[in-house]
């Protein structure tokens, strides 16, 4: 079986409408601006797709319409996570018979079971499917429980889909053991940043990205991503302290964040769905400031259009 | 003010006699093996040297012992950490005395701090010595670290003249970068130095080197790993990187004990370890000599002092 490689991964947001409801005119829309704006794929319903908001239905429907939208032009990767291993098999053989490329799972949202249960939640996931498998490392913030690399490598050993780890712990230590060991069991075992901190996961061997800012700053993004492809991290400093300015500033808003800034470029779609917190008019005009003063954002592009 | 720190930085153990009291002897052959072996500066007494089980009278005497060995071979490093920040008070004023080219702190410890209880306790210590001071980000989520922000490192450098760097033991991307971002803007030459050799993946990012753990066992391997960095050589910076990893989680266990029962193993006496840490028992000695052979430490790293 051929090697899946991603390559660059957009993770496009999940727009909604006023009335909170999925706005799937909108969503074409940005799938198209992903297609133009440098993805080598697609990864929907990530946590910048507020899969946690989507009920069990709408996750199912969202993820046919990316596909029916995208119509083979990249992979489509689903993610599939959730609290019960039940629901997420579920998803997964959903995913596999929708057209999905590959799929991606958390280990178990809320719950902290024990390493070995954690294992086999995820073993049963990638079992479930003859897709290949990334499991991703919740950041550090985030409830539920974290995904050790002796967790990985059990699933490395169990499950001979497991294509690879996202992580989006951002943890140095984590990054190099899970690669370094991973590896050592399985010469092909990818790491893929589930952020957009490029240049630190790609020196330390990482292959590919899971970009979530990349409705935001496609250009920015692509441009650390080429240069990490080229082993040019020193060159990519810039760029990616740029990124880091960007990210910081979008995370002090949460979702509603990244919903902003995507208004702010001309791309409107909506705002999260609650719990998550929207954004004030206030907050919104601070925002909008504050990112007209990061001149590298200048050269992306604005409204829908390359 | 300006002193050059770069490079794979060695932090010594606390050599002890059997009885478990400080050995001066040791820790000199110790400090003068570290820098025989390429290491860019001296900085004791880290975790690793077990400075929270010395008392005040030993970590003076061991900081004695540490400057006269150097003699001024490269600079030297105090930590100045400790439970009591009188203590820590004092110990920066015996390093400034005794002719120690800088301090590092952490302060306060063990009490889960505001970034304002921060902020005044590094700036009593700062403004308590002339010696440049780097300070200790440690944001571990058990309570006895102390984390310093962006902002926070902005107000410090602004502040403080003396001010010329940090120790970051965060090892994650986006708190490396909140700090770097800040620093290296204000402060050209602020030296962001990693904890235990996690330096890979900051050092295209303005990391300029690190405090080594697996220096005592393997000085050849952190020179090269430097080197291959400096060189822009990722592949081998990566293949080094993976090496010390798997040494770290050799070592990281009751760290430093198992350390000691290393070096003791490769011909360097270290003495025990003091409790409430347990000091290597022969069979982890064992356990530690075939995976340093397996990794090929033991065949291309020096023995004895």
């Amino acid at each position: 079986m051929p090697i899946f490689k991603p390559g660059l991964v957009h993770t496009p947001v999940t727009p909604f409408k006023v009335d909170q409801s999925i706005d799937y005119d909108t969503y074409a829309k940005l799938v198209e601006f992903h297609l133009r704006n440098g993805a080598d794929a697609l990864a929907v319903q990530m946590p910048a797709g507020e899969d946690m908001s989507l009920k069990d239905d709408e996750q199912g429907k969202l993820l046919e319409f990316a596909l029916k939208q995208v119509k083979g032009r990249v992979p489509v990767i689903a993610h599939i996570s959730d609290a019960g291993t039940d629901i997420a098999v579920a998803r997964a053989q959903h995913a596999e018979k929708a057209g999905a490329s590959a799929i991606v799972s958390h280990p178990p949202y809320f719950w902290h079971p024990k390493a070995s249960m954690v294992a086999e939640h995820l073993v049963r996931i990638g079992a479930a499917t003859r897709l290949p498998f990334f499991v991703c490392s919740p950041p550090v913030e985030d409830v539920g429980t974290p995904l050790t690399t002796e967790i990985t490598l059990e699933v490395l050993d169990r499950v001979p889909t497991l294509a690879g780890a996202i992580d989006a712990s951002m943890d140095f230590v984590f990054m190099v053991e899970v690669l370094s060991l991973g590896r050592a069991k399985r010469p092909e075992f990818q790491l893929l940043p589930g952020t957009d901190y490029m240049v630190p996961a790609g020196v330390i061997g990482a292959m590919g990205a899971f970009s979530p800012l990349s409705a935001v700053a496609p250009k920015l993004v692509r441009k650390v991503y080429d240069l990490c492809v080229k082993q040019q991290f020193t060159q990519a400093r810039k760029e990616q302290e740029d990124i880091a300015e960007l990210s910081h500033r979008l995370k002090m808003a949460g979702l509603a964040g990244l919903k902003g800034a995507l208004r702010v470029l001309g791309r409107d779609c909506g705002q999260p769905r609650p719990p998550a917190r929207a954004l004030g008019e206030v907050e919104y005009g601070k925002l909008a400031e504050d990112l007209r003063a990061m001149s590298f954002l200048r050269a992306e592009p604005g409204g829908w259009e390359k | 003010m300006s002193i050059a720190l770069k490079g794979v930085m060695q932090a010594p153990v606390t050599p002890l006699k059997d009885d478990g009291s400080f050995d001066p002897d040791g820790f000199a052959k110790m400090v003068d093996f570290h820098v025989r072996h390429g290491a860019p500066a001296i900085a004791w007494p880290h975790h690793k040297a077990e400075s929270l089980n010395l008392t005040i009278a030993e970590r003076k005497l061991g900081a004695e012992v540490a400057v006269k060995t150097v003699a001024k071979r490269v600079p030297v490093s105090i930590f100045v950490g400790t439970l009591a920040e009188e203590d820590s008070l004092e110990i920066a004023r015996h390093a400034q005395k005794i002719g120690a080219d800088l301090i590092l702190a952490i302060s306060p410890y063990c009490r889960r701090p505001s970034q304002e209880e921060i902020f005044d306790s590094v700036v009593r210590i700062g403004t308590h010595t002339d010696l440049p001071i780097l300070t200790y980000n440690s944001p571990w989520r058990n309570g006895e670290g102390v984390e310093f922000t962006g902002d926070l490192t902005r107000r410090l450098i602004d502040r403080l003249p003396n001010y010329i760097g940090m120790k970051d033991a965060s090892f994650h991307s986006e708190k490396f970068m909140e700090i770097s971002r800040v620093a290296l803007k204000m402060r050209p030459g602020f030296a962001i130095i990693m904890g235990v050799e996690h330096l890979l993946a900051s050092y295209p990012l303005g990391a300029c080197g690190s405090f080594s753990s697996s220096g005592a066992i393997a000085p050849n391997l952190c020179n090269k790993y430097f080197a291959a960095l400096v060189a822009n050589d990722w592949d081998t910076a990566r293949q080094c990187q993976y090496k010390i990893s798997r040494l770290w989680r050799l070592f990281k266990e009751q760290y430093p004990s198992s350390l000691k029962g290393a070096m003791i193993m490769m011909g360097r006496p270290v003495g025990p370890t003091r409790p409430p840490l347990p000091t290597a028992t022969k069979e982890r000695i064992d356990f530690l000599r075939k995976q340093l052979e397996e990794l090929n430490i033991l065949q291309t790293e020096p023995h004895g002092w």
